[in-house]
């Protein structure tokens, strides 16, 4: 069998390019790359003798195009093996002569020529940055395609290996896109936040930067001097190398896991302790010291005074259930409170005003990890496993359906936002003068936790599917919240201050950096309009998911 | 206000140009059990949900224990247990925390929810499993513990969707004899099944609908003499070698339209006819007559199976 004529190959190929998400994908980096190129483009009509202006048309757009296709390219590999497996299709596929490495290479082979389709839709762009000279076909425009190929070569092995482990879709997309993030952000961590470091770790460091396509990226777009600066020094090549090497890797335990011996899994049946066997009593107390929470205790019948659809949410989410999220907002607490006592002994040279931002980008980074996913499982995966069926069988209200639903998300966040309190508290009690801030920034948020949690739910509610509601929820609320940062990275230089304030305005978590006087933000005034804008949308996105549930519960 | 439990009038339902369902008149009475059958798409999932509250007739009415259904669907929701064909499962949910949120959605409250969670899962026998993750359970078990769901707020009424599909003999066995006892109970039951000898084993009443239209309905005997009038008969011989002789007396006596059919490895004969009882023994004494041992002359049972075909055979539902 020649390799077009894989069926499956030619399956996953023609069944993407038939989806209408492919087509909005398409659609999405023709128009943003010329956009880009529009915003960039010279007014003056002065002579560009070093090629500065055809630069800094091609810099942004080499980096969204690297954005969107982080973003697209590892959504159809994440889901592609495990949806097969839920369906049954996979063990139909392995028990024909297909073997593994063809159902491998067809899949991934499908996803890699679909990205190549979502690139050519922005070589006009490309092209008008060569037209602009300057731009070379060898020094930039190549590269640049082998970079990009690189990056959805990588993003198809990592999506395809997640796929092959996890148990549902939604997960799949959730641990892709955390994997993705870890390897294209993540890797450079400890070269630019360490500082220097000497031989093998040294060497570590340099390799962990190969892998990220930001390195390659500066190399290609003339801003190495940016990149040495923090101590980065990878080029195009190396990036290729690495991931050569991390897709051969993946595609190897990728295919030893599409073992159909493998893939036969018990299914849990649960254990209790403590309904029946007093003798466990001390075991339970030790797990539950040692665990904060213990999963495994009999549950107690749901008293009348807690809302029971949000006591479900809590005890059967796939994704956040109670005792994960304890320990979760524990260690929060403990990182927090660590954080303020580093800026108040001052063993390092950070103050208060550089801690504050720290401290409020990873709560929004927390926020932004499990409130999409929390919110979009409320509905859809009420509906797609059938219980949304019941729910209307029964006579619950949807108002009480709603607001069960939305407290389990918003209890979960608020416990997240609350646990790193003491650290501020800490932070008011070194400067008094920041207790204001301080308490401006709770507001924000506390106003992110809100447009987040009905954002996502509202997604969720017009969705059939938890992976799509998820992927949906993702994509829009990092739209907003990173969007608008990037923005705010590209100010002065096409967008002006007043733009820039005015996209700030949609981002609660820019509310809070503004408050800190965070570098970059002081200037800003984005209270207390921004909060007016952030309770807007979640009034909106309330009333839309009130309708949308008395939609669905009502008799059709 | 009529004395049955369950009762629809004229229920027609509509969707743009296409009639799900055209004039669906049925009952059924306390304590009985209605089998619904029909053909896919025929409009069963549709009166089911009607009925239930799911969904609204275009005209007509549905009434249970004399509540309008599309009028008062909050409190038909309490009148009402309904398991549809899918099961609604939770992730990492026991049976027994499963059982306990329902009961707290249909507003039990918690000493009695104890109580009545152990009562449903003694009559549907699921005790032993409520430890076990909901998502674990063999279908049967989930089978199981959907009707311990639908017992929990102690309806006057409860509504299967296919509660025996996938179900393996002894699981069905176990399935029909607890349908049994909760009709016994004095439950009104409406079960859909696609397993018509099952259904045919535990119905009071059956109700065949096709195209949207009821094709037949009332007591299970009168739907079977009234759909299948053509009676089987059979003879079965004691000597294999009298097989010939055996059918060319019956062809002599037999008219065209009943054509007859030879088993010989069987030694039996086969032929459907609408003659009486005194032209049937007439039929064996001929036999007799020719010396033909005979070891048993008889009638075989049409079934369930029969009339379903005879209402749904093709072009019937586009009537």
């Amino acid at each position: 069998m020649s390799f077009l004529e894989n069926p499956i190959l030619r399956r996953e190929l023609f069944s993407r390019l038939r989806s209408p998400k492919t087509f909005l994908a398409i659609v999405l980096v023709a128009v943003l790359s010329s956009l880009l190129v529009l915003l960039r483009w010279p007014s003056d009509a002065t002579v560009d003798l070093v090629s500065q202006g055809a630069m800094q048309v091609f810099r942004p757009v080499a980096f969204a195009l690297a954005v969107a296709l982080m973003m697209l390219i590892p959504a159809f590999p994440a889901t592609a093996l495990v949806s097969e497996r839920r369906r049954g299709t996979l063990a139909l596929m392995l028990n024909s002569p297909t073997t593994p490495w063809q159902i491998y290479l067809g899949k991934f082979s499908g996803n890699v020529l679909l990205a190549f389709v979502i690139l050519s839709v922005s070589l006009p762009a490309l092209a008008a940055c060569y037209a602009m000279g300057g731009i070379s076909i060898v020094d930039h425009l190549g590269p640049l395609m082998l970079v990009l190929f690189g990056m959805a070569v990588q993003y198809t092995a990592v999506g395809l290996w997640v796929s092959s482990i996890v148990n549902t879709s939604d997960a799949g997309l959730r641990w892709t896109y955390a994997v993705v993030l870890a390897l294209a952000v993540l890797s450079i961590g400890p070269t630019i936040f360490v500082g220097k470091l000497s031989g093998f770790n040294s060497l570590l460091a340099h390799w962990a930067t190969a892998i990220s396509p930001i390195s390659a990226l500066q190399s290609i777009t003339g801003s190495q001097a940016q990149a040495s600066e923090i101590g980065i020094s990878t080029t195009w090549p190396n990036f290729l190398g690495a991931s050569l090497i991390i897709t051969v890797l993946l595609a190897l335990v990728t295919v030893k896991r599409l073992d159909p011996r493998r893939l036969e899994r018990a299914r849990p049946t649960g254990k209790v302790i403590g309904r029946s066997k007093p003798t466990n009593r001390y075991a339970g107390w030790f797990r539950r010291v040692s665990y904060l929470v213990d999963p495994q205790r009999a549950k107690s019948n749901i008293p009348w005074w807690l809302n029971p659809v949000m006591v479900k949410e809590f005890r059967t989410r796939k994704f956040g259930r109670l005792h994960w999220l304890i320990r979760l907002i524990s260690v929060s607490g403990v990182v927090s409170l660590l954080l303020t006592v580093v800026a108040a002994t001052g063993t390092v040279s950070w103050g208060v005003e550089r801690i504050a931002p720290t401290m409020v980008l990873l709560q929004v980074a927390l926020l932004l990890l499990l409130g999409p996913c929390l919110g979009a499982n409320l509905i859809a995966a009420e509906v797609e496993s059938g219980g949304w069926e019941l729910l209307r069988a029964s006579p619950i209200s949807p108002l009480r359906i709603m607001i069960g639903k939305l407290m389990s998300t918003i209890w979960t966040l608020l416990l997240m936002l609350l646990a790193t309190l003491p650290g501020y508290i800490v932070m008011g009690y070194i400067q008094p003068a920041m207790s204001g801030q301080v308490g401006n920034v709770v507001i924000s948020l506390v106003i992110a936790v809100f447009m987040v949690t009905t954002m996502s739910a509202c997604i969720s509610a017009f969705c059939r599917t938890t992976a799509v509601a998820t992927a949906t929820s993702y994509a829009i609320l990092l739209s907003i919240f990173a969007g608008t940062l990037l923005v705010w990275v590209a100010r002065g230089k096409p967008f002006g201050p007043l733009f820039v304030e005015r996209a700030l305005l949609l981002n609660p978590a820019a509310a809070a950096l503004a408050e800190m006087k965070t570098p970059g933000f002081a200037q800003y005034r984005l209270t207390p309009d921004g909060w007016y804008i952030g309770i807007g949308i979640s009034v909106f996105c309330l009333a839309v998911l009130g309708l949308r549930i008395w939609q669905l519960t009502r008799p059709k | 206000m009529s004395d049955h439990v369950v009762e629809t009038k004229g229920l027609s339902k509509s969707y743009g140009d296409f009639k799900a369902l055209d004039d669906l008149s049925i009952y059924v009475d306390r304590g009985q059990i209605l089998g619904f059958i029909g053909p896919n798409g025929a409009g069963k999932t549709t009166t089911i949900k009607i009925l239930v509250g799911l969904s609204r007739p275009t005209s007509g009415s549905a009434f249970i224990s004399g509540v309008n259904c599309s009028e008062n669907a909050s409190k038909i929701k309490r009148l009402v247990g309904y398991m549809p064909d899918r099961f609604g499962s939770y992730d990492n949910m026991r049976v027994h925390e499963y059982l306990d949120f329902f009961g707290a959605i249909f507003g039990i409250n918690r000493r009695d929810r104890r109580k009545r969670i152990a009562d449903v899962m003694e009559l549907t026998e699921t005790t032993y499993m409520q430890d076990k993750f909901v998502e674990s359970l063999s279908h049967g078990m989930q089978q199981r513990v959907g009707i311990a769901r639908t017992l929990l707020h102690n309806p006057e009424v409860l509504i299967l969707d296919e509660p025996a599909n996938g179900l393996d003999p002894k699981a069905r066995i176990d399935m029909r004899q607890l349908l049994l006892r909760l009709a016994g109970e004095g439950k009104t039951l409406i079960v859909t099944s696609h397993i018509l000898p099952e259904l045919a084993r535990i119905c009071d009443t059956v109700a065949i609908v096709s195209g949207g239209k009821t094709r037949a309905f009332g007591p299970l005997d009168e739907v079977m003499r009234s759909l299948c009038p053509l009676r089987s008969y059979e003879v079965q011989l004691v000597v294999p070698e009298q097989m010939g002789q055996a059918e060319s007396i019956l062809r002599k006596t037999l008219r065209e339209s009943e054509p007859l059919t030879v088993s010989t490895t069987e030694r039996v004969l086969r032929f459907p006819t609408v003659r009486s009882e005194d032209e049937l023994a007439r039929v064996l004494q001929g036999l007799v007559a020719g010396d033909i041992l005979v070891s048993q002359f008889r009638e075989v049972a049409s079934d369930l199976e029969d009339a379903f075909l005879s209402i749904s055979a093709p072009g019937l539902s586009k009537t």
